[in-house]
């Protein structure tokens, strides 16, 4: 079957493959990289429910629906959920981590800069699913 | 194929060490962590341009197939396979 | 022909037939028609999405049910049955069998896709096509999600003895003087995507059994409060619906493996990678499901296998990309609207697999994850590759079913327009996900760029949407007024339009 040669298909093959291992090794990097939680970071629980998002804060306080943080400072989402599946996103900061009934899941930012960002639920959810929305405060530390 | 493995070896170590280096150095301060923003969007963007460089070798490869090898085009000749008739797999 | 209309055939001789040439003809007339009411579907979103705010759809819950029964419906109740009109109708003729291996069993399998269709079409369930507990099991209202779940499960056993027949038929019942590397590369298209309807179907059929029991009350599968695990369900769900997707995408590539090198006049490039790269790709197609997951709380461990796996299968998808330009080099190649749908097909399909491969890679799934971008993606698979393979693909074997040529003008038109519209739609929605829009939304906030993009998206909908109209009109029309075709060369190419071995129709 076929009486040529083969060898601009090898190359091709090895081209893809190489490609691949470049994509491969660079993203393991990353990820690497950005899920290492530094340990002082601040832990906020985040629970998700048909269909807002409460945040609290380590002291106890509880916030709904907007979310309160300081720069210059680390902070872990501990993120839950009472009912069904939804996805705790921040998409200004690049957060995304599923809220999945009967387990926590971990994601953690530093916010560098003072601004409002919107947070949404990025996993459906039910007939709010495309309003299940907040906001995020990032604040200068008051000191 | 010697200055091809060359240029591969080239490439990897300059690639690696400045990874090696900056994943010794990220630092875990207050006021020095790591932005993931910052690296998610410069990994897509050199995806982007991966994808990109890819994609204009594959499609302009296929524009100029179809230019070229249409029935119309001035040096267009019959394939060898022409005058059997059989453009079915070869057995 | 089975379908000459002007000679026309009682309709029960073809809805009572066990020939692979009717059972053939009735599965094409189905999933066509199950095509324009999933797109019916599709272009009802992109009015509504038009604006922020409400256009058309009411409310929320509405609109949460036609985008579940569009996805639904085009992949169970087009994808799928288009792919098994022209496996139905070619592969005893490829492998020079008087019919499948198993006749009745065949009609059987058929008749068994309207009733599940039927069930998913009176029920409108919500919860999206993937059916995610804990929402399906304990907030989807019914009985909308236990019709669905019906519907599935009906059309699951019908693939399964669907591809039973595929790979008995072309492994057992193939010509003796056949050898298995000789039978073409769209049977063994065939064969692949049924070897792997096998080993993944069962997973979901499990799945959806434990779905109804939980919905029921009886069990806690995937219940939290009974103490079980929703991401159970992921993975059973993504185990069967990764594979699923080469499922659908191997078949589209068989038929542009037998277009492309006959409208090039030249054989394929390498017959042998052709067969190499689609076993491998069935193969490979199982080590990659969880990349669906990323986002829900997999190890770091758990997500680089997924994304190694994933990215193993991109080599065998890229040989057949090499096997098709090859192919086209040095031929002499004739522009008609089966070919124009190949060679689009053949460049959606890099691209979509493009944006795969930057999904593949852990953290990009960050910024990509639910989004628009996931959507456009998935969408150059299944239209820009699969539809557009399987499109060009009946324009092909037209002549061949009903006698008639269709007509080549309103065939160009069709594919220029749904091109057009492609890309419009989906790569523009490649973008609108990197903004941020999450998938599976009613409404959305009047962001700027969000609204301009889906103005974009709906505007490339509908030109797609009459792109259709214009098929469906050539269709019809012609095979009942088209020229008659000559039977061995219809698209004037000089070469052998298809095997010596022609079908015989008993009723014929």
């Amino acid at each position: 079957m076929g009486h040529h040669s083969n060898w601009p298909e090898w190359i091709y093959v090895g081209v893809i493959i190489a490609l691949m291992v470049w994509v491969g090794a660079e993203a393991w990097n990353v990820e690497r990289l950005v899920e290492h939680v530094p340990s002082d970071a601040e832990v906020i629980i985040v629970t998700g429910q048909q269909w807002f998002w409460t945040f609290e804060h380590e002291d106890g306080t509880k916030e709904v629906g907007t979310l309160h943080v300081e720069t210059g400072k680390a902070y872990k989402f501990e993120i839950v959920s009472t009912d069904v599946n939804h996805s705790f996103n921040i998409h200004d900061y690049v957060v995304l981590m599923d809220a999945v009934p009967g387990r926590v899941n971990t994601v953690w930012f530093a916010p560098d800069k003072a601004g409002e960002h919107d947070i949404q639920c990025r996993e459906y959810c039910g007939l709010i699913h495309y309003n299940m929305r907040g906001k995020l405060v990032v604040e200068d530390p008051t000191t | 194929m010697k200055n091809l493995l060359g240029l591969f070896l080239v490439l990897a170590i300059l690639v690696i060490i400045p990874t090696v280096d900056h994943v010794f150095a990220a630092a875990d301060e207050p006021g020095e962590y790591i932005d993931r923003r910052v690296l998610i969007w410069n990994l897509f963007f050199r995806m982007m341009v991966a994808a990109f460089t890819v994609g204009a070798v594959v499609s302009g490869t296929m524009i100029w197939l179809c230019w070229r090898f249409r029935e119309s085009h001035p040096n267009a000749k019959p394939t060898e396979y022409e005058k059997s008739g059989n453009f079915g797999e070869s057995a | 022909m089975v379908l000459e209309l002007q000679k026309p055939r009682p309709v029960w001789q073809i809805m009572f037939s066990t020939h692979h040439t009717d059972v053939g003809l009735l599965y094409l007339i189905m999933s066509i028609a199950f095509l324009f009411m999933g797109g019916a579907l599709a272009l009802l979103i992109r009015a509504e999405l038009f604006l922020p705010g409400s256009q058309l759809i009411a409310d929320a819950m509405t609109f949460n049910r036609i985008f579940t029964v569009h996805g639904t419906t085009l992949i169970f109740l087009f994808l799928l049955p288009s792919a098994s009109a022209v496996g139905n109708y070619f592969v005893p003729i490829m492998v020079r069998y008087k019919d499948m291996a198993y006749p009745k069993l065949n009609a059987i399998a058929f008749w068994m896709i309207p009733p599940g269709g039927a069930l998913i079409w009176l029920g409108f369930a919500d919860f999206t096509w993937y059916a995610t507990p804990p929402y399906s099991i304990i907030s989807a209202p019914g009985p909308a999600a236990d019709m669905w779940i019906f519907g599935l499960k009906i059309l699951g056993i019908s693939s399964v003895l669907g591809a039973i027949n595929f790979v008995v038929t072309i492994l057992k019942c193939k010509h003796p003087d056949m050898s298995i590397g000789q039978v073409p590369l769209l049977a063994w298209a065939f064969l692949s995507s049924s070897l792997i309807v096998l080993v993944a179907i069962p997973t979901f059929a499990a799945a959806l059994l434990m779905l109804l029991t939980d919905r029921l009350g009886v069990t806690g599968f995937f219940n939290p409060a009974m103490g079980g695990d929703p991401i159970a369900y992921a993975h059973l769900f993504w185990f069967t619906f990764h594979p699923e997707v080469y499922v659908l995408v191997i078949p589209a590539i068989g038929m542009m493996y037998e277009i492309i090198p006959r409208f090039s006049r030249k054989p394929i490039y390498s017959k042998s990678s052709g067969i190499f790269a689609f076993v491998l790709l069935s193969i490979v197609s199982f080590s990659s499901w969880a990349h669906h997951m990323y986002a829900t709380g997999m190890s770091f461990t758990e997500k680089t296998v997924f994304m190694l796996g994933t990215l193993a299968a991109v080599p065998a998808s890229g040989m057949h990309v090499f096997n098709f330009v090859a192919t086209m080099w040095n031929g002499r190649i004739k522009f008609l609207t089966p070919m124009m749908w190949a060679i689009g097909g053949i460049a959606l399909f890099f691209s979509a697999g493009a944006g795969g491969v930057a999904n593949a890679a852990m953290p990009l799934d960050f910024t990509t994850h639910d989004t628009y971008w996931v959507v456009g993606h998935f969408h150059l698979f299944v239209m820009g590759t699969i539809a557009f393979g399987t499109i060009g693909f009946i324009y092909y074997m037209f002549p061949y079913v009903t006698g008639r040529m269709y007509n080549e003008t309103m065939g160009k038109v069709h594919f220029i327009l749904s091109f057009v519209g492609t890309i419009l739609v989906f790569f523009t929605q490649h973008v609108l996900g990197l903004y941020g829009m999450p998938r599976r939304i009613f409404d959305y906030p009047a962001i700027p760029e969000w609204i301009a993009m889906n103005q974009i998206a709906t505007v490339g909908a509908m030109i797609i949407g009459v792109s259709m109209i214009i098929f469906l009109i050539n269709l019809i029309h012609s095979s009942a007024k088209g020229k008659p075709a000559d039977i061995h060369d219809p698209f004037g190419l000089g070469g052998k339009y298809y095997y010596p071995f022609e079908s015989k129709n008993p009723h014929h």
